[in-house]
């Protein structure tokens, strides 16, 4: 016999059935009202409209003069922000993937002195926060000249200690003997390397890769710091300087201006991941525990 | 022969070493890891020793940097607002922890039942997480507020409220937590999934023979054997969640008053506004601790694997 997954209680299936999806439903409608309905609605009103009380569901006569106004006003320009934070995101996922595989065929395959020492010392820094290197980070990228430039926030976020642990157990796990057999067929270790362990991880790698480039493309803290001229600014920076500008808290001036903002910088994120939605929650299942 | 060529990939302490050979080939391993360990020591091990050192100076941007001792911990002693930072660090991380790690225990459970559609909930479940903390702020102050926001008209409409959710002293971190829970909660909610589905059906199977039925499964089989990924995700939640920053500084400001005021925050303040560097790493030093006593715990507590 077949085991089956653990049922809905059998007697009752077809009044939890239903009891079961109306509250997904709900929970579905709770998530895709504020993130995508209202946003838009809102940036669709005009100002005064926005006001209205009380509000309209729709806007009564949709407008898109907010999307053009931020296309020519220069302190709101998400579409520069928006290929600022591409940039970086990209280019810190590359490098990310590339020192951090390297090393871990390093930790996991390869031996010299001192391995299992340095290994330890690399893995205890996942206990501290990361914002105990920020005032010294800050002060050395000052110093090197990078402050307002793709480099100060890409070069401090490539040595990935969690992705290193992560691909080091994912190479450790390939058999001894197919690595074997490629040595006797004569592969060098940067052939073992990049054409036998990066091929079979792919997944993982794939999986890493997402997770970087999710946390660099979101991330606040870093890059407000480092980035303070308004062409220089990511999409969270320069939306959470425009939140700190139009009022704090319940006060909120040009509400309709703000999720113009909001929707356009957002909308590009939703395409690419109803696209790639599987591929994206399969990696965090895979990177969520560190690959346990 | 075998033998042979993998002493040349990985030479043991018997073998070639000693040799010039294997110098070179310990300096061939060693170029795999140096980009990684470069950056590694530039831009982790040397900050982190650094702010240790920075914490005993008074280091401002400008003007000379004496070394003072304590006396940087002392100030933060008696520093009113940075015990008020604290304790609304901890409440927020404890509370925002606590939702976190208990409600995407039941909806993960839910998409684990076999009906149609699951993958589409679990997709659309996860999709607050990638949006950035600003878009999540933004868009939850508009919804919130108390005077035009759509989710005080609702209630208004059934004859509650308007309430004050981001703008009054004792809501604020609740509603803060709340609107995290919101944003986050796909995450939790994916490593459960992954965790039920390391779990054998032939336990559900022999229990549904002895008898058990719906929630007794959950109760008796499913939550005890997904312990150990329940204390990880408590342990992970409180960590993030003590490094809070985003969401008062883009919803709030770390109002009404200081009420949403948290130690990130204030270090940022001192850093970046005050340029009061030495100051500023002395609470991150602090907060550093703090996090490490919690990691201390997942250690004690997580670090057991589970047998089936």
């Amino acid at each position: 016999m077949e085991a089956k997954p653990p049922q809905l209680s059998d007697a009752n299936t077809q009044i939890s059935r239903i009891a079961l999806y109306a509250l997904l439903v709900l929970l579905a409608i709770a998530i895709l009202f504020p993130s995508y309905y209202w946003m838009v609605a809102t940036s669709l009103k005009t100002n005064p409209e926005a006001f209205y009380y009380p509000p309209d569901f729709y806007p009564p006569k949709p407008t898109l003069e907010h999307y053009h106004e931020i296309m020519t006003r220069g302190d709101i320009n998400v579409p520069r922000w928006g290929w600022n934070s591409l940039v970086i995101a990209v280019a810190t996922t590359a490098v990310t993937l590339f020192v951090t595989s390297m090393a871990a065929y390093g930790f996991a395959r390869l031996e010299f002195p001192f391995k299992n020492l340095i290994f330890i010392v690399v893995i205890f820094t996942l206990m501290i926060p990361s914002q105990i290197y920020m005032i010294p980070n800050y002060l050395l990228v000052r110093d090197l000249g990078w402050l307002d430039s793709y480099h100060a926030v890409i070069w401090p976020a490539a040595p990935n200690v969690f992705g290193l642990f992560l691909l080091r157990q994912f190479f450790s796990t390939f058999p001894r003997e197919l690595e074997e057999a490629a040595i006797v067929d004569g592969a060098g270790r940067l052939r073992i390397y990049w054409q036998i362990l990066i091929p079979v991880n792919r997944n993982a790698l794939i999986a890493l890769g997402i997770f970087v480039f999710l946390h660099s493309w979101n991330d606040l803290f870093w890059p407000l710091i480092v980035l303070s001229r308004v062409e220089n600014r990511t999409l969270p920076v320069g939306l959470a300087v425009l939140a700190g500008a139009y009022g704090a808290g319940d006060s909120f001036s040009e509400p309709a201006l703000i999720m113009a903002a909001s929707s356009m910088s957002s909308i590009p994120v939703l395409i690419v991941y109803v696209i790639f939605q599987r591929r994206i929650t399969q990696s965090f299942m895979l990177t969520g525990m560190g690959g346990r | 022969m075998f033998a042979r060529y993998r002493q040349s990939l990985l030479p043991d302490k018997r073998g070639v070493s000693g040799s010039w050979r294997s110098w070179k080939w310990y300096l061939g391993n060693y170029a795999f890891i140096l980009p990684f360990m470069l950056l590694f020591v530039v831009f982790i091990l040397r900050p982190i020793l650094a702010s240790f050192q920075m914490s005993f100076f008074r280091w401002e941007v400008f003007g000379p940097k004496p070394f003072i001792g304590l006396e940087n911990c002392d100030e933060l002693l008696n520093d009113d607002l940075w015990w008020v930072a604290l304790r609304n660090t901890v409440y927020f991380a404890f509370l925002t922890s606590a939702l976190l790690t208990t409600l995407p225990i039941f909806i993960a459970i839910t998409l684990n039942l076999p009906f149609r559609g699951r993958n589409d909930f679990r997709a659309l479940f996860f999709f607050p997480y990638v949006l950035s903390a600003s878009v999540v702020g933004l868009v939850m102050r508009w919804l919130l507020g108390q005077q035009f926001g759509i989710v005080n008209h609702l209630l208004g409409s059934v004859g509650v409220g308007p309430i004050p959710f981001i703008a009054d002293s004792d809501l604020v971190i609740p509603s803060l937590s709340v609107i995290t829970l919101w944003w986050a909660f796909g995450f939790p909610m994916l490593i459960y999934l992954a965790g039920l589905s390391n779990i054998p059906q032939d336990i559900y199977e022999a229990a549904r023979i002895d008898g058990a039925r719906g929630w007794q499964m959950t109760r008796y089989i499913t939550i005890p054997l997904l312990r150990p990924i329940i204390l990880f995700v408590a342990v992970t939640q409180l960590i993030s969640h003590f490094q809070v920053f985003a969401q008062p500084y883009v919803i709030t400001n770390g109002g009404p008053a200081q009420d949403s005021f948290t130690v990130i925050f204030y270090m940022f303040r001192a850093a970046w506004t005050y340029f009061r560097m030495g100051f500023g790493t002395a609470m991150a030093v602090s907060l550093a601790v703090i996090i490490m006593a919690f990691t201390l715990l997942q250690f004690r507590f997580g670090g057991r694997r589970l047998e089936y």
